[in-house]
């Protein structure tokens, strides 16, 4: 086995792209030598449900699913997602990028339930993993948003904290490799990429 | 399909299931849609054509494999696959099937299991259908074993004539790896000149019991000697763990966390009929031993009965069976980490590092997310409308349900009461509808969509009427199976080249309802009108309804930014009071502002269909 599993997380909402992020963070890792395992729910739960993409990089084929707490990086595509996944698995080790991006529920919708405070999914996440970057609302990542391609924002953000263990240029590549078409892919990749040196781990204020 | 060096290539297990099918030398494929197998078959689909292999979308499961027995039975090599609820349809037909045998081309039954029932409306272990039916069985554990496990099946189906079984479950048919390719041989298929003698089992079904009993001895023994099975040989080990499938994955793992134990690890991929020998060999010097597998213990029974017979009660067994690990739900690596610390006797903490306290905390923050319709969907139209005759009525209307989108009628103020199979709604609806002669004071609906309609809906329907039930049943024509991803059936507008359109309500019509109409999903008044004339009127009515996927739509390319915007007109609204647009109807695109104390329309997510304008009784939502 590598000494040490590269296990990412990326959890979201149906249709925020993050299949197409994990085949991007595969298709590097093959590239970067490792055989990959990618564990994907999909069918009924795409119908707005929560969607957990698990990426599994080692020289064997390990379970599909990442155990609880093994989690390296999180990429949060959606706010309240993002506290639910690093509930289920992740911990101390375990750097989670997070996007402020809510996405409501049918309940929240209607005020019979409240969209957890930003603040507060923030503190709680920090109590659970090691590291929380949350993004700030930079031009750039409105214009992920615009462009739709969000999820490549994250991934950009994210190949910057996994650098050592996957390059970030081989992330690059994937991406002018599998999406179609790749600029608006490529320039929210970079500009996330660009995003983790200005951002500054989040600390909880109480 | 991402490569890696000149033949490995990153792909789903169902993308392996498929390659294997090609590279074994598979010519016909009958399938019925359902998650999580449904991508073997769209698979063989997109390759159908270079390969010259035969691919259809079957009405239904049982159908299917009575199409591919009947390829078979011509020479020609036929794979089905389905999911486990899909094995249940077809069962009647397997269980015959499997004494008359499959014939000289050779017979492959995928099944794929949902743990959990992640996208399932039940939890099923398929694989006592293999014991039922007296026919072998293979569960590939990775993608590559997904791949070289169907030629392997199709030589055996060939050489004993009788089907054989390979059993997936959602994390491996829906999880990717790598999967080294072998080629893909040119092959012409030609059917055979005639079909074997005597398909059928009549007059001594018993004899052709004996012979099918006969074969799988034989196969036993060569499964004894298959290289699918393996184990890690650990020098000096005293506790084996046998596992099936998936779980050998969740096995390995977990035992490389007890590295200062000495654990052997077997991998069973022949699991039907079990290698008897083989499994003594590895029992052979064991101390315990611990079983994982995904929902039954099938090989953990088996195994005891095997121990108890030969007298290897020596050895301690943990599993299912002395809840060792939990006997309902999906595995994953740290209840098989778990429950190899328990038949060890260790103790080990939880592999996180968090507190429960932490957890609890963070939990209290969450707020589910059941899924919805999504925006604009008329099914949400059509339950709008049956909600309206529900209050009409004061609660004296039953809606029996049924699979599909649909079904998500249940997370919409309960206005779909049951669900079970597919057809099962106007099926139900057949007793229901008889039971005003026992003082039964509700009126009955049945729902279907199309798909379901075509699947499993026709013989209760006759029924329906033939015995004069009194029933309501509503059809939601959305012209695709849209719950598995929009596969064509045989009403559907667009079709292959070679098949023909159906009409549905000439179909519904030749059963003569007392009263029949199609109606518009996307107009909500009509639909209320329409539902609430035919629930007054006795005896059996048909309402189909023309429906709209929105997923669907988008996918054929339709726009809609040349429709009206839908605007709020905030003098119209009367707030918090009324609120019956988002607290009610709750389309995504609608959001309480809390401030303002009016909804907004969320353009982002809004496609213009203006189904909430009928749904505001005061006339606040308006085309701009
Ligand atoms: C026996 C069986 N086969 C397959 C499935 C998977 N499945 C769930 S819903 C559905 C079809 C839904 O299509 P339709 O009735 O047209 O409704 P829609 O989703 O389009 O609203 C299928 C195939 C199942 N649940 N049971
Ligand atoms: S996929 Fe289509 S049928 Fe299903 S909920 Fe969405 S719009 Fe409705």
């Amino acid at each position: 086995m590598v000494d040490r599993p590269l296990n990412i997380l990326i959890a979201g909402v149906g249709g925020q792209g993050s299949l197409l992020a994990g085949d991007v963070l595969a298709t590097a890792a093959v590239s970067h030598g490792y055989r990959p395992v990618v564990g994907q729910t999909f069918g009924a739960p795409r119908r707005g449900g929560s969607v957990l993409t698990h990426l599994r990089f080692s020289d064997i084929d390990l379970g599909p699913l990442i155990p609880y707490g093994k989690v390296d990086v999180l990429i949060g595509l959606e706010l309240m997602e993002s506290l639910r996944a690093a509930i289920s698995h992740c911990g101390l080790k375990t750097r989670a990028v997070v996007s402020p991006i809510r996405v409501h529920t049918a309940a929240t919708l209607s005020g019979e339930e409240k969209y957890p405070e930003e603040g507060a999914v923030l503190d709680s996440l920090a109590s659970i993993c090691g590291e929380v970057y949350d993004l700030d609302r930079l031009s750039e990542l409105d214009k992920a948003l615009a462009s739709r391609s969000l999820n490549m924002y994250l991934v950009g953000f994210a190949a910057g904290l996994a650098e050592e263990q996957l390059p970030s240029k081989k992330v690059r590549k994937a991406i002018s490799d599998i999406v179609s078409p790749p600029e608006p892919s490529l320039e929210s990749f970079d500009n996330g990429l660009a995003a983790l040196k200005t951002t500054r781990s989040y600390r909880s204020e109480i | 399909m991402i490569e890696r060096g000149t033949s490995e290539v990153l792909m789903s297990g169902n993308e392996a299931f498929a390659r294997g099918a090609l590279e074994a030398g598979i010519g016909f494929c009958a399938s019925y849609p359902g998650t999580p197998s449904t991508e073997i078959t769209t698979t063989l689909m997109s390759l159908a054509k270079i390969h010259g292999v035969y691919v259809e979308w079957s009405t239904n499961e049982k159908v299917a494999l009575e199409a591919c027995a009947g390829a078979s039975w011509g020479g020609i090599a036929a794979i089905c696959p389905m999911k486990s609820l899909g094995l249940n349809v077809a069962s009647d037909f397997l269980l015959n099937l499997n004494l008359s045998g499959s014939g000289p081309g050779g017979l492959v039954i995928i099944v794929c299991d949902d743990p959990r029932g992640h996208s399932s409306s039940n939890e099923q272990d398929s694989r006592f259908y293999s014991k039922a039916s007296y026919l072998p069985q293979f569960e590939p554990s990775t993608c590559q074993q997904a791949k070289d496990v169907v030629p392997v099946a199709l030589d055996i189906s060939r050489e004993y004539q009788i089907p054989v079984i390979v059993r997936s479950t959602t994390r491996l048919s829906h999880s990717r790896g790598i999967v080294k390719l072998e080629k893909v041989p040119k092959r012409k298929h030609s059917a055979a000149k005639d079909i074997p003698d005597d398909l059928y089992n009549v007059p001594s079904p018993h004899l052709r019991h004996r012979m099918l009993l006969d074969k799988l001895g034989d196969i036993a023994i060569e499964f004894s000697s298959s290289p699918l099975n393996s184990t890690t040989k650990t020098a000096g080990a005293d506790t084996l763990i046998i596992a099936t499938g998936v779980a050998h994955r969740y096995a390995l793992e977990a035992a490389s966390l007890f590295d200062s134990m000495s654990l052997e690890v077997a991998n069973l991929v022949t699991s039907n009929p079990l290698p008897g020998t083989l499994l003594k060999e590895w029992l052979r010097g064991k101390k315990s031993v611990l079983f994982v597998e995904e929902v039954d213990p099938f090989v953990e029974e088996q195994v005891l009965t095997l121990c108890a017979k030969d007298d290897l009660s020596a050895i301690q067994f943990f599993g299912k069976h002395d809840g060792t690990v939990p006997s309902h739900g999906e595995l994953n690596t740290d209840i098989v980490v778990d429950a190899v610390a328990r038949s060890v006797g260790l103790d080990v903490e939880l592999l996180g590092d968090t507190t429960p306290k932490t957890i609890e905390k963070a939990k209290a923050l969450l707020v589910p997310r059941p899924p919805t319709f999504c925006t604009g969907c008329t099914h949400r139209n059509v339950y709008w409308a049956i909600r309206k005759i529900k209050q009409r009525l004061k609660d004296k209307l039953v809606v029996a349900g049924d699979i599909g989108c649909y079904s998500l009628g249940v997370f919409y103020e309960h206005a779909m009461d049951t669900m079970q199979s597919m057809g099962s709604g106007i099926g139900t609806a057949c007793g229901l509808g008889q039971l005003h002669r026992f003082g039964f004071e509700s009126k009955v609906i049945a729902v279907a969509g199309d798909s379901t309609f075509y699947h499993a809906c026709i013989p209760a329907l006759i029924n329906a009427k033939h015995k004069g039930a009194d029933v309501t049943f509503i059809v939601m024509d959305n012209a695709t199976t849209a719950m598995t991803g929009f596969q064509p059936h045989p009403g559907s507008s667009i079709q292959e080249d070679g098949m023909v359109q159906m009409s549905l309500d000439r179909i519904v019509d030749a059963i003569e309802p007392d009263f029949f109409a199609r109606g518009n999903a996307a107009d909500i008044p009509d639909a209320i009108d329409l539902i609430w004339d035919a629930v007054q009127k006795d005896g059996l009515k048909a309402l189909v309804f023309d429906s709209i996927c929105r997923l669907e739509e988008q996918r054929l390319g339709v726009a809609y930014e040349d429709q009206a915007k839908v605007t709020v007109d905030i003098d119209n609204c009367w707030g918090e009071k009324c609120k019956i647009c988002v607290a009610q109807f709750s389309c995504p695109a609608l959001e309480w502002n809390e401030k303002t104390d009016h909804p907004v329309i969320l353009e982002h997510e809004c496609i213009r269909c203006g189904a909430c304008i009928a749904v505001c009784p005061h006339d606040a939502l308006k085309e701009e």
